[in-house]
């Protein structure tokens, strides 16, 4: 009898068990509680994710479908998120023209509208830097004139926005490899990847890099359902977010949403390859600088004075 | 003695799995049940107007009104003086609206084809007809015309890569440019950006700096755009 008794747990031995685990589970708890305000915590699937570069088809249809269940739940638009591969023989590039450039910020719009940016908090890749005539001074250039102030004779206008670096110092500095230039010269990020350290932004000399400091608000009235993975589905909280020359539509051989809205006609975008695409042309023609050549980040961004 | 010890063990192994296991229960109801759901459905956020982003050129609503293209003849044939002046500058009462400021072309029928007004006037004195007037420019402004066909001057719209005809969208100069005014004016601009203050990276020495930062970092750099 005594022997049978010795083999079960005592009555002491639970209470004593019963304490310790309250302890414990109320300390952890406290421990863990700042994950209570976290505002976005993965799932598993997404924890588990590999890299972009790393995953198969079969990986990567899962991967969107998922991506689309979670936008129809949380925006009740049916999206379609796909993945366009780079085109053979095509370099992009772009080329705007500062003398024609009225600074309307339409395009500005137009790329919140396509890429389905924050709108509150607002976030906005290009921004329009309104310079005095005469010389290139960035350090009297101003992004936030009002709208009344564009196509002034005595100002030009020059947007700004990422330059899709040959010799990218963002790519350069991301520890964990999450941004990366694509075959077609575009740079892109996977926002799944992305740890949100901010170095690129930090690296960026032309201030081309958005941070999502709060989760995206966006109004599901106008949310574009075309979208791709590495480009324009809505982003997480605290990644990284860039241009992509709207690769969504680019790499279907459509023009970015920023050339298609210019009213002047200022923005040009083409082939860099093909010896008779309109960038070519204007690259081998007219007077092309690059913004801040000297550091040597080779930009595929051409700003060209034309009349 | 060996048994005693032996059942010390087992007491010992039924604490280990009692432990973990509520603990793990605890972090459960914690995080599932009362744990931060993902929020749906509850961004208010106010749509972007789509006068700001929806494509437009500065005449193109004003081509697609203008009606009465083609039918100059209704008045030209019985109303206007025979034969025409050619060196007309400024038209009588019908045209009032029309301003012409056109630099030193500044005569009606240099772009007008004084025999039949439904059409403009070719270098050696033939008609051309309204649907092209692309063709009245380039006999002055040539380079442009050039550059225009090489889709380096003008808007397009659509696509970069041409596999079909109508891939690409193309305009004409009378689309962006009032030939009679013909300087560029487009007027429907968008706002500045409204990013929230505490968003926007300042770096001033006011709010961040410490009363030994004017001597440790210098004086506040100026961010370069």
């Amino acid at each position: 009898m005594a022997k049978q008794e010795k083999n079960t747990l005592s009555r002491r031995d639970f209470v004593t068990g019963a304490a310790v685990t309250l302890a414990s589970a109320s300390a952890g708890a406290a421990a863990l509680s700042p994950l209570m305000d976290a505002e976005e915590i993965p799932t598993a699937e997404e924890f588990l994710q590999k890299h972009y570069r790393e995953l198969t088809p079969a990986d990567k249809k899962e991967i969107f479908q998922r991506i689309e269940e979670e936008i129809e739940k949380q925006y009740g638009v049916k999206a379609t998120v796909d993945d366009p591969p780079p085109l053979d023989g095509v370099e992009f590039a772009y080329v705007l023209n500062i003398g024609r450039c009225i600074g309307c910020r339409r395009c500005v719009y137009a790329c919140m509208e396509e890429n389905n940016l924050s709108r509150d908090p607002q976030i906005q890749y290009i921004r329009v830097l309104k310079l005095k005539k005469g010389s290139i001074d960035l350090d009297t250039a101003i992004h936030d004139y009002p709208a009344n102030e564009a196509a002034d004779p005595d100002y030009f206008y020059m947007p700004v926005q990422c330059q899709h670096c040959r010799n990218a110092p963002c790519v350069k500095v991301c520890p964990v490899k999450a941004t990366w230039m694509e075959k077609d010269g575009i740079v892109v990020v996977d926002y799944n990847w992305c740890i949100g350290c901010r170095y690129c932004e930090a690296a960026c000399p032309y201030h081309a890099r958005r941070f999502n400091w709060t989760r995206p608000g966006l109004s599901r009235e106008d949310l574009n359902p075309d979208m791709a993975y590495l480009s324009n589905r809505p982003r997480m909280l605290g990644v990284m977010e860039k241009c992509t020359f709207c690769l969504q539509r680019t790499r279907k051989g459509r023009y970015p949403a920023c050339l298609e809205v210019c009213p002047t006609g200022a923005r040009k975008f083409g082939n860099l390859r093909d010896p008779d695409s309109e960038v070519r042309r204007i690259l081998e023609n007219e007077r092309v600088f690059v913004l801040k050549q000297s550091l040597g980040t080779l930009p595929k961004f051409y700003y060209v004075f034309a009349k | 003695m060996a048994e005693s010890k032996q059942s010390e063990q087992k007491h010992n192994y039924g604490l280990l799995v009692t432990v973990p296991v509520c603990l793990l229960l605890a972090l459960v109801f914690v995080f599932v049940t009362s744990g931060p759901a993902r929020q749906t459905g509850q961004t208010v956020v106010q749509p972007l107007s789509p006068a700001w982003y929806t494509p437009e050129l500065p005449r193109e609503e004003y081509r697609k009104n203008a009606v009465m293209v083609g039918n100059c003849f209704l008045c030209h044939a019985f109303w206007v003086k025979q034969p025409p002046d050619p060196t007309v500058r400024t038209p009588l009462f019908a045209h009032a609206a029309v301003k012409l400021n056109h630099g030193s072309n500044n005569r009606c029928y240099n772009c007008h084809l004084i025999i039949d007004r439904n059409k403009f006037v070719r270098n050696d004195g033939t008609g051309i007809m309204p649907q092209i007037p692309e063709q009245v420019c380039k006999r002055c402004h040539g380079l442009i015309y050039n550059d225009w066909q090489a889709g380096t001057h003008g808007a397009r719209r659509g696509k970069w890569l041409v596999n079909k005809k109508f891939d690409q969208q193309t305009f004409t100069c009378t689309n962006c440019h009032d030939p009679h005014n013909p300087k560029f004016r487009f007027v429907n601009f968008a706002p500045p950006p409204t990013w929230p203050a505490k968003l926007v990276r300042q770096g001033r020495m006011e709010n961040e700096g410490g009363p030994m930062s004017e001597y440790i970092i210098g004086p506040e750099p100026r961010e370069v755009f």
